[in-house]
C-alpha cells in the first residue's frame, strides 16, 4: 500500500475544499487536495450537455432522495465539484437567516457583519457580475412577466468574469480558488477517493483512499495527515463520517430546495445557450422562480412530464424553454451509510406545508409565464394538464399531489451542522467536529438550514471564516 | 443492462434509425451501471417483477409486440404506486435525453 504524509488533508475539491485549501496554502502550510472525480478542463464540454453529465456529474446525474414523492438531485463529481456543473448564481446569505442561526445554534462569530466581510473578500477574488449586455430573450421573460404583474424582480450577479465583446466566463473552482492554491504549494490528487478515517484517541491518525490510474489500475492509500478537513458536499461527507463511526448529529436534518418546473412555449425563438439570471424574488424568502438549464434534451424531458404527445411540442423545441418555481422546504432528510455499499441512502419527507407551497409555486410560476406571453404551458405535473390560460393553470391546485408532482433539486446542505448547541450540531462554531482534535467539516453540511438561494456565496464565505479560524488557533 | 430494461428502451424510443436506437441503449445501459447502489437493487427488483409479469401477458396473447408494451407503459407511468411511477419516468427520461443529445439525426426522428 502506497503512503502519502501531509500537514493538512482536504477531501474534495468544491465551493468549501477549494476556499479552504487556498487560504491554508497562501498561509504557508503543506495542504493536500484529494478529489474523487477527475480533473476535467472547465472548457472541455458544453454545459449542461450529456456529455458534460456522464464526465462531471456524480451517478451521471441519475441520484434520488427516497421519499413521497421522490426528489431527483444532482452533484458535481470531478475537481471543483458542483462549481463546475452550476449556473453560477451567486446570492450572499440572506442577513435574517445568519441572525436566526446564529441564536438558534448557538454560533460564535457569525451573522450579518462578520459573514459580509468574508463574502466581500471571496467576491474580489473570483469575480460576481451583472449581464454587461442586454439580457437575451430567455433572460427577459420572467422581468417582462413579472413586471407586468406587478411583482418584485431582480437579476441575479453571477461568478462570472466578462470580456469587453460581453462574453462570460464561468469562475469554478478549477479556474480560480485551485490554481492558485497550487501556486502557493497545495497538491491537488485527483481520481483519489476516500473510503475512511482511521481514528484513536479523539485523533484522526490516517485516512484510507483509494486511487484510479489514467489506465484503470487502482491503488490503494494511506494518507497521513496532522488535520484533516472534510469537504465532500452534503452527502458525502456525512457519509464518510458514519463510514468512520462518527454518528453525532451527523447525517440528520437533511435540508434542500425542492422544485417544480414548467417547458413555457414562446410565440417567437428562444435562446437556449445559457441559464436566466432574472428571478422573481415577490414571494421570497419561501418561494423563488427562475429559469432553468434548456437543451433540447431537457425540453423532451420536461415536455414528457405532462404529456407523452411531445412530437408536435418538441418540433417547436426552438420557441421553448423551462423555468422553475424552487421552496424553502420545512421538510427534512437523512443520509445513511450502509455497509458494504459505496453511496449512502438519502431520504426526503417533505411536509404538507412543503407540497401546498410547490403547488402554490407551480401556479405562480404560470402565471408569471403567461403574462411573459406564453402560449403553452407543460407543468412537471404527470398528466398534466397543459395549459394555456389562467384558467387552466387552476386546475393544478388538485393535481399537485404526492402522486403526480416530479421533482429536482440542486441544493442540499444542513447534514453536519455547526454551532456551540451540542445537541443540535455535529461541529462546534467553526467546523470541528465534536470530540476530535484535528477533524473539520467544511462545506455545506455545515449550514443548519436551507439558505433560500444558491448556497455556493454562503459556502465559501463560511469556509473562508472557518480557515481563518483555523489558521488563528492551530 | 437486463432483458426488459432493454425492451423497455426499445419501446420508449422514437428513432427509426437504427444506429441512433443502439446509442441511446448504450446511454441508458451506462446510465444504470452509474446509479447508486440502493435506487439500482430497487430498479433491478421492479425489471424482474415487470418483466415476469409481460413475459405472462405475452405468453396468453394479451401482449403482442412493442407498441402494447408502451400503452402499458403508458399507464404505468400514471400510477399511484410511486416507485410504479417513477420506474417508467426514469427511463424514459433517460431514452429522451439520449435521443436529443446524442446526435444531430435524431432531431428529425423525434419530430
Amino acid at each position: 500500500m502506497a503512503t502519502m504524509t501531509t500537514e493538512v488533508l482536504v477531501i474534495g475539491s468544491g465551493a468549501g475544499g477549494a476556499v479552504t485549501a487556498t487560504r491554508l496554502a497562501d498561509a504557508g502550510r503543506q495542504v493536500t487536495v484529494v478529489e474523487e472525480g477527475p480533473w476535467v478542463d472547465a472548457d472541455a464540454y458544453e454545459p449542461f450537455s450529456l456529455d458534460e453529465m456522464v464526465t462531471k456529474y456524480r451517478h451521471r446525474g441519475l441520484q434520488g432522495a427516497l421519499g413521497n414523492p421522490a426528489i431527483g438531485y444532482v452533484e458535481g463529481r470531478c475537481v471543483g465539484g458542483s462549481t463546475e456543473i452550476n449556473s453560477g448564481l451567486y446570492h450572499r446569505l440572506p442577513d435574517y437567516l445568519s441572525e436566526a442561526w446564529q441564536k438558534k445554534y448557538d454560533i460564535d462569530e457569525f451573522g450579518p457583519e462578520p459573514l459580509a466581510r468574508y463574502a466581500t473578500q471571496v467576491e474580489a477574488e473570483i469575480g460576481v457580475s451583472t449581464l454587461p449586455t442586454a439580457p437575451p430573450p430567455s433572460f427577459a421573460v420572467l422581468e417582462r412577466g413579472a413586471t407586468k404583474l406587478g411583482w418584485r424582480n431582480m437579476e441575479f450577479a453571477r461568478v462570472f468574469r466578462y470580456d469587453q465583446a460581453g462574453r462570460g466566463t464561468k469562475q469554478t473552482m478549477s479556474r480560480t480558488f485551485l490554481p492558485r492554491a497550487m501556486a502557493a504549494g497545495a497538491t491537488v490528487v485527483p481520481n483519489c477517493r476516500v473510503t475512511r478515517l482511521e481514528r484513536h484517541a479523539g485523533r484522526v491518525v490516517g485516512i484510507r483512499a483509494q486511487r484510479t490510474h489514467p489506465d484503470g489500475g487502482r491503488e490503494n492509500l494511506r494518507i497521513h495527515a496532522e488535520h484533516v478537513v472534510v469537504c465532500a458536499g452534503a452527502i458525502h461527507t456525512p457519509a464518510l463520517l458514519q463510514r468512520s463511526g462518527i454518528r453525532h448529529n451527523v447525517g440528520h436534518g437533511l435540508k434542500m430546495h425542492p422544485t417544480v418546473k414548467i417547458a413555457a412555449r414562446f410565440p417567437y425563438p428562444i435562446d437556449h445557450g445559457d441559464v436566466p439570471t432574472h428571478r422573481v424574488t415577490e414571494f421570497d424568502p419561501h418561494l423563488t422562480i427562475g429559469g432553468s438549464a434548456s437543451l433540447k434534451g431537457h425540453i423532451a424531458m420536461a415536455l414528457a412530464e405532462a404529456t407523452h404527445d411531445i412530437a408536435e411540442p418538441l418540433a417547436d423545441w426552438e420557441n421553448i424553454s423551462v423555468y422553475y418555481a424552487a421552496i424553502r422546504s420545512e421538510g427534512a432528510g437523512r443520509v445513511i451509510a450502509l455497509p458494504g455499499m459505496k453511496s449512502p441512502l438519502v431520504t426526503y419527507k417533505l411536509t404538507e406545508a412543503d407540497m401546498s407551497r410547490l403547488a402554490q409555486g407551480l401556479v405562480h410560476l404560470g402565471e408569471v409565464l403567461l403574462a411573459a406571453g406564453a402560449t403553452e404551458l407543460y407543468p412537471s405535473l404527470t398528466g398534466g394538464p397543459v395549459v394555456r390560460d389562467l384558467e387552466g393553470i387552476g386546475q393544478w391546485w388538485d393535481r399537485a399531489t404526492r402522486g403526480n408532482t416530479n421533482l429536482q433539486t440542486v441544493h442540499l446542505f444542513s447534514t453536519v451542522r455547526m454551532g456551540n448547541n451540542r445537541a443540535l450540531t455535529g461541529t462546534d462554531s467553526f467546523g470541528r467536529v465534536w470530540d476530535h482534535a484535528n477533524l473539520y467539516v467544511n462545506d455545506g453540511s455545515l449550514l443548519p438550514d436551507a439558505s433560500g438561494v444558491n448556497p455556493q456565496a454562503a459556502i465559501m464565505a463560511i469556509a473562508s471564516r472557518n480557515a481563518e479560524h483555523f489558521l488563528a488557533t492551530r | 443492462m437486463l432483458w426488459f430494461e432493454r425492451e423497455v428502451v426499445q419501446a420508449l424510443g422514437s428513432s427509426t434509425d437504427q444506429d441512433t436506437r443502439s446509442a441511446v441503449e448504450a446511454f441508458v445501459d451506462g446510465s444504470l451501471r452509474a446509479m447508486p447502489e440502493v435506487p439500482r437493487l430497487g430498479v433491478l427488483a421492479e425489471t424482474v417483477l415487470f418483466g415476469t409479469y409481460v413475459k405472462a401477458l405475452a405468453a396468453t396473447g394479451r401482449l403482442n409486440g412493442p407498441e402494447d408494451l408502451r400503452v402499458l407503459l403508458d399507464r404505468w407511468e400514471s400510477s399511484r404506486i410511486g416507485p410504479v411511477r417513477l420506474y417508467v419516468h426514469v427511463f424514459r427520461s433517460l431514452v429522451l435525453f439520449g435521443e436529443n443529445e446524442l446526435g444531430s439525426g435524431v432531431m428529425g426522428d423525434a419530430a
